[in-house]
């Protein structure tokens, strides 16, 4: 693997998040980390590059990623890339997937292109999907674990009732499993060699990107409503008497069965 | 009323068709391995295109294909299970499509001819209303969402398609997981939290769970705790359930579990927290010991 993209999404650190009128997530004033299962991409790129081959770090973002980002460079990253531009806000999975496909096409042949399954923000989880789309490349999602085999890779992939052993061509896209690869932390040398290498920033217009395409405008779904009350309240009376309560949940019991 | 697609080229997913049925008035396409076509027929689809093939694994060129067919039958609202296969192929479909696509979905509603996609976002914390802005609308589904209900339609119409894969990506192997039914189609959840402690405790939960022909569930803290195995895990991040009587045992009730399990017929909380959110979701509720509940009721001779 000469070029490996790897593709990293910023989430809110905290549980809790709020949105604006728009009913967009606000990254201002939070704390972002990276996501998880992108963490997991990064590292498995590492262990499946050549050694004199190279990994491309993306992300879309605020400004403030350019220093988390140099982070990733000191761990063994190659390129950090950051597309920085406010007419992206707002995008949904569509209007993202076009703005990484404008970066990866920017940034050249690639041989693999690995992603997160799923950022725990939105867990959409279909950015991978519309992006192999969209470059027309192959796609293996829920990967576990991935192995060179000559100039195909075998992919273990979690189904819900088993796991599959697939072999693919390249070039792919194959999206993560968290804590399949735990990413590795920088060390001194990494460090010092990140200190001497720049983010490269892009903002829409350098991806050539219109802005209808990109952002809030660009987006194929829109939020129209966005409530905090949880539905299905029931609120059924409570019983503090555990013999009563034993014959209530008895009496429950034997309605549903045969 | 539009008409509807439902796309189980894996299997059918009786509770989704059974919500499309419902939401287009009985207008119901679907595509479904050969073996699910009569089910299809009485769960209410009319039109019934069946495939068979064995190795579906090159998603991407399966995506083309369904983009294709898609198009030809002209359907504008198209569904899928919101399962790891079509989680991968419907965002490719989409994108093929120049549709808009809604992630796993818990509720569906149609407003004139726009489909209303209801989901939790941001951990659950809160549930968003979507609607899709391009012409075709486009919607992932999470299994057990919605409950089956039998509709024969004698009606429906069924054709066989035939798709020859690219060989670009190829299954090798398959290691099919061993265990029993899956949570999701049972009627009765015994489903423990972290009050009840520890793995003997769940051993305990078990035995009832057997004892009532019921599966076993449990919290995400639970599972994190090794108390149960993930398989277990119901809620946000693990599956989604609806069965005829659910017994939440020791689970305080996080919005990210209630996700997963507010969909049951009935809900029996059992916690010794009168103030457990649990009891605000639940159709009845014990304050106490759930030890001596499920010890009394494992000793019922009669249950």
């Amino acid at each position: 693997m000469k070029h490996i993209l790897v593709c990293i999404k910023a989430v809110p650190a905290a549980a809790s998040v709020q949105v604006d009128g728009q009913y967009r997530l606000k990254r201002d004033g939070v704390n972002l980390q990276w996501n998880i299962a992108d963490e997991s991409a990064l590292e498995a790129a590492f262990r499946l590059k050549d050694k004199d081959g190279t990994v491309t770090v993306l992300t879309m973002g605020p400004p403030k990623l350019e220093a988390p980002l140099k982070d990733l460079l000191a761990r063994g990253a190659d390129r950090g890339v950051l597309v920085t531009d406010r007419l992206l806000a707002g995008a949904d999975t569509r209007a993202t997937a076009a703005t990484l496909k404008a970066a990866a096409e920017k940034l050249g042949p690639v041989d693999l292109i690995l992603c997160g399954r799923r950022a725990i923000d939105g867990e959409t989880g279909q950015v991978p999907g519309e992006l192999a789309a969209a470059l027309g490349i192959p796609c293996v999602s829920n990967v576990e674990r991935i192995q060179r085999e000559g100039d195909s890779l075998l992919l273990s992939r979690r189904l819900e009732d088993g796991i599959q052993l697939l072999q693919t061509r390249t070039p792919a896209l194959v999206s993560v499993c968290e804590y399949s690869y735990p990413l590795r932390l920088a060390g001194i040398l990494g460090m010092r060699r990140a200190r001497t290498m720049q983010v490269t920033l892009w903002s829409g217009a350098d991806l050539g990107m219109a802005p209808e395409e990109c952002g809030l405008k660009g987006s194929l779904t829109k939020v129209i409503a966005m409530e905090s009350k949880f539905p299905g309240l029931r609120k059924g009376p409570k019983e503090t008497r555990a013999e009563q309560g034993i014959a209530v949940v008895r009496e429950m019991l034997r309605e549903v069965r045969p | 009323m539009t008409e509807i697609l439902v796309l189980c080229p894996f299997g059918l997913d009786p509770g989704l068709l059974s919500k499309a049925v419902e939401l287009s008035g009985g207008d119901v396409r679907i595509l479904v391995p050969g073996q699910d076509a009569r089910a299809a027929a009485a769960f209410g689809a009319g039109k019934i295109h069946t495939l068979d093939q064995t190795d579906l694994s090159d998603e991407a060129a399966f995506a083309v294909w369904l983009s294709e067919k898609t198009a030809r039958w002209g359907s504008r609202i198209i569904l899928a299970p919101a399962t790891v296969r079509m989680r991968n192929l419907m965002p490719m479909v989409a994108w093929l499509r120049g549709a808009g696509l809604t992630a796993d979905c818990t509720a569906l509603r149609m407003e004139e001819d726009r489909l209303i996609q209801t989901r939790p976002a941001f951990g659950n914390s809160l549930m968003a209303d979507i609607r899709s802005l391009s012409e075709i609308q486009m919607a992932t589904v999470r299994p057990g969402t919605f409950r089956a209900v039998e509709r024969p339609n004698p009606q429906a119409v069924i054709q066989a398609e035939s798709w020859t894969p690219g060989g670009a990506v190829i299954q090798r192997a398959f290691t099919e997981f061993t265990q029993g039914k899956p949570l999701s189609q049972a009627d009765i959840i015994v489903a423990g939290g972290m009050g009840v402690g520890s793995r003997e405790g769940f051993r305990k939960l078990e035995l009832l769970a057997a004892k009532l022909g019921a599966g076993l569930g449990a919290s995400r803290t639970a599972v994190d705790a090794g108390f149960a195995p993930y398989r277990c895990q119901v809620g946000m991040t693990g599956v989604t359930v609806c069965p005829r009587v659910y017994l939440a045992v020791g689970i305080s009730g996080a919005v990210q579990h209630l996700a997963g399990m507010s969909g049951s017929e009935k809900v029996i909380a059992i916690n010794s927290d009168p103030k457990a959110p649990i009891f605000d979701y639940a159709d009845y509720g014990i304050v106490g010991d759930w030890e001596e509940i499920v010890d009394s009721l494992l000793k019922e001779e009669d249950l």
